[in-house]
């Protein structure tokens, strides 16, 4: 299997110590790396107001994570572990890289539009682009 | 003299009509009779930018196309073209799912 980018977000309750999510982020690194994922990036967004209340809670702490792997066993790992993890009180995880690939063909074939017609390649590739 | 006056008929006068789409309800909705009127034609936001993917994080992007009560602007509304407006009610349903925005009816 060809190598899949997830981004997978996860939201902790407001009062959870810095800690316990530093903690919990070390372990979903670890279970990715134990199943050949790895993790790319790791943001932590902070205390944001949610926009609907979650386990009765009307803030949460929001954790960012850029995950690449091979197996998508991982994700159904780290889907576990943040279900089974107290403080985690929602997460979400979307796979990107089919949206990332589309991204890049589109961005090519406007390069390729804007160099075959280097006059009006800004309302040529517009226009198109919009018809298709 | 009076010829002149008969040759500029009534012909095509008056503004475009709205053209209908496709897949409507059979009845249509409420069609405004005679009261018709220029409207300023709406271009896609994405188009312009040249948008090639709606991020599902950055909400105050996605804010412009929800109501307050956290409804899907129609693209009438926005003037959306028919590509970005689908790629955004994507956008859009998956920052709900990780309440960055609100579902429709929660207040």
């Amino acid at each position: 299997m060809e190598e899949r980018l997830y981004d997978l977000i996860f939201i902790c309750r407001p009062d959870t110590p810095e800690e316990e999510i530093n903690k919990i982020i070390a372990t979903l690194e670890q279970a990715a790396a134990e199943r050949g994922g790895k993790v790319d990036k790791t943001e932590k967004w902070g205390t944001r107001k949610l926009a609907y209340r979650v386990a009765k809670q009307r803030e949460g702490f929001y954790v960012y994570l850029v995950l690449r792997s091979t197996q998508g066993e991982m994700i159904k790992e780290l889907e576990r572990r943040l279900k089974v993890a107290d403080p985690v009180i929602k997460y979400l995880t979307v796979r990107l890289d089919e949206e990332i690939k589309r991204q890049q063909k589109l961005v090519k074939r406007r390069e390729r539009r804007s160099a075959r017609r280097p006059r009006k390649s800004a309302g040529g590739a517009e226009q198109s682009a919009a018809a298709s | 003299m009076a010829e002149e006056g008969t040759q500029q008929s009534r012909g095509p006068a008056g503004p475009p009509q709205r053209p209908r789409r496709e897949g409507g309800p059979p009845g249509g909705g409420p069609r405004r009779g005679k009261r018709q009127y220029f409207r300023k034609k709406k271009v896609c936001r994405f188009c312009v930018e040249k948008v090639d993917f709606i991020d599902y994080k950055k909400v105050e992007m996605l804010q412009p196309f929800v109501q307050d009560r956290g409804k899907i602007l129609p693209r009438r509304m926005t003037g959306t073209c028919s590509k970005h407006q689908r790629w955004l009610g994507v956008a859009i349903k998956r920052a709900r799912n990780i309440a960055l925005l609100s579902f429709a009816g929660v207040s």
